[in-house]
């Protein structure tokens, strides 16, 4: 074999594994959907944006999480009022923690070790699952019936809002209680934060009923800031959610820009960080109706690729999921799923 | 007042009598029910809605499972909307008497008589593509108009009896 030959087979065999290579890579993590007028979650491939798992028996799914090591599933199951725990490989529910009352929405503490559940029955309350023990080893009692709930980037604090309450509270992770509340005119729906330099919560960004746009708190001082409304639109009539004109807030993953869906103009909208200026929007999908005008998309969650690239709508009238870049808001899939999507999650394969 | 006079007045009071004797059995739910199970054919012109048929064909559909839905009871028991369907007795999987003829009266609410499409109970759990409303949160419980269960809702609505 000559030095040359020698040189081509190296170089082929390089080829070869970077190609081999690509789709690992790349695949490291899933997109999940509950499905919440069924009882399905739908798993997507964000490389492909094509269904790779269907995690069934799970009749009105809601909240969906993941264990820190990515090998368990949490999700809060609204007929049964249960936290399922699934397998993440095999899709298999593995164990049902009984909870207070009504589950809505969740968190897992940066630990690992504790699931916060909304309970959504009155009078309200946050119970604490401590995953190693598998039960509901605490319940915070708030003021309201609770509906989402979010860990703050640091992990220090749980932030769970209450619609018919119309207030949030923040509770401290460390000793388990409630530290301070904010109320508002309208009821708490979802919400995300941005950071400040040493990690420590800078904002919390909260969208309420009736408000087509967003509020804006100052976390260290408690107190809300500023409003931000936005662009008009003329959806949402035809399909009764005028009361709940934006559903649907995120941070992007590298901190730079903040995302927000607009039921009423049937689009996701794009602002900088921390100046919050609005950059672009894409508009969703409609609903194509014999004789009528088409309907909105009733956008309800969004999450992103870890890398910051793609960024995903679930849309639960159209039963689908839409995937922009986010670069160009260009769409580059609209993925079938279940009945009534609405939490999105990703979750980073190890 | 000739004889045809008298007996069409006569005939007049009975049928208006009638007709009123059925919107009573309607609103009294359960009153004119007989013990067979078989189905009269609507009428057109007197859509009453009856309690036998609503506890016999169209109370199952609510508690009903159907492949990759929700059942309608998972949320609309005791719930916030206009379907507020009563809790389940524990350890029943059917309604008792009293806790239909407390749905009959709920679920009459969002029935117009004699218009199916007009009716919300009808329009809203349809697909938007089939005709029904632009959004539903349950989601597309029924694909089309020919959906069996969504026929035996629009049954009722035209005022089909257990006779």
């Amino acid at each position: 074999m000559t030095r040359n030959t020698r040189l081509l087979g190296v170089g082929i065999l390089l080829m070869l594994s970077v190609f081999m290579a690509r789709p690992a890579a790349a695949s490291t993590s899933r997109i999940y959907v509950t499905n919440s007028a069924g009882d399905t979650v739908t798993v997507v491939d964000p490389v492909t944006n094509k269904v790779v798992q269907t995690i069934s028996g799970i009749e009105v799914p809601h909240g969906v999480n993941f264990s820190k090591d990515g090998k368990q599933v949490y999700i809060s199951n609204e007929s049964e009022s249960v936290l399922d725990v699934v397998d993440q490989k095999s899709g298999k529910i593995v164990n049902k923690v009984p909870l207070s009352g009504h589950p809505n929405n969740i968190a897992v503490t940066k630990d690992g070790r504790n699931v916060v559940v909304c309970i959504a029955t009155e009078p309200g309350s946050l119970d604490v699952v401590d995953i190693a023990a598998m039960k509901v080893v605490k319940i915070i009692p708030v003021k309201g019936p609770l509906h989402n709930v979010y860990v703050t980037p640091d992990g220090k604090f749980a932030v769970a809002g209450s619609v018919a309450g119309k207030r949030l509270t923040v509770v401290d992770l460390s000793t388990m209680q409630p530290v301070w509340d904010l109320a508002f005119d309208g009821g708490v729906r979802p919400m995300t934060f941005d950071t400040n330099a040493d990690g420590s919560t800078n904002r919390i960004f909260v969208q309420l009923s009736n408000l087509h746009g967003f509020v804006v708190v100052d976390f260290a001082k408690h107190t809300e800031i500023s409003r931000v409304m936005l662009p008009k639109g003329n959806f949402g009539k035809e399909e009764w959610r005028t009361g709940t004109p934006s559903h649907g807030i995120a941070v992007a993953p590298d901190g730079k820009t903040l995302w927000v869906n607009s039921i009423l103009a049937n689009a996701i909208f794009e602002y900088s960080l921390p100046d919050l200026n609005l950059l672009a929007h894409a508009d969703l999908p409609v609903v194509e109706r014999p004789g009528k005008a088409p309907s909105g998309a009733v956008p309800e969650w969004i999450t992103f690729t870890p890398d910051n690239k793609t960024v995903y709508v679930s849309n639960s009238a159209t039963r689908s999921m839409s995937a922009f870049d986010t670069q160009t808001l260009k769409k580059v899939a609209e993925i079938t799923v279940g009945e009534v999507p609405k939490r999105i999650n990703t979750l980073v394969l190890q | 007042m000739n004889r045809w006079a008298v007996l069409s007045v006569v005939g007049s009071l009975v049928l208006m009598s009638q007709a009123a004797g059925l919107r009573v059995g309607a609103q009294t739910a359960g009153a004119t029910v007989s013990q067979s199970s078989a189905v009269a054919s609507a009428s057109t012109e007197d859509p009453t809605l009856d309690y036998e048929f609503f506890k016999t064909r169209v109370e199952p559909i609510f508690l009903k499972k159907r492949p990759t839905h929700a059942r309608c009871y998972v949320c609309h028991e005791e719930a916030n909307h206009a379907l507020k369907l009563a809790k389940l007795t524990p350890g029943n999987t059917v309604w008792t008497e009293e806790e239909s003829k407390r749905n009959f009266e709920t679920v009459s609410q969002l029935v117009n008589p004699g218009d199916v499409l007009g009716s919300t109970l009808l329009r809203h759990p349809l697909a938007p593509e089939a005709g029904g409303d632009a959004f539903h949160s349950g989601g597309r419980q029924f694909e089309s108009q020919n959906d069996p269960d969504w026929k035996t809702l629009a049954d009722w609505v035209r005022g089909q009896k257990i006779r």
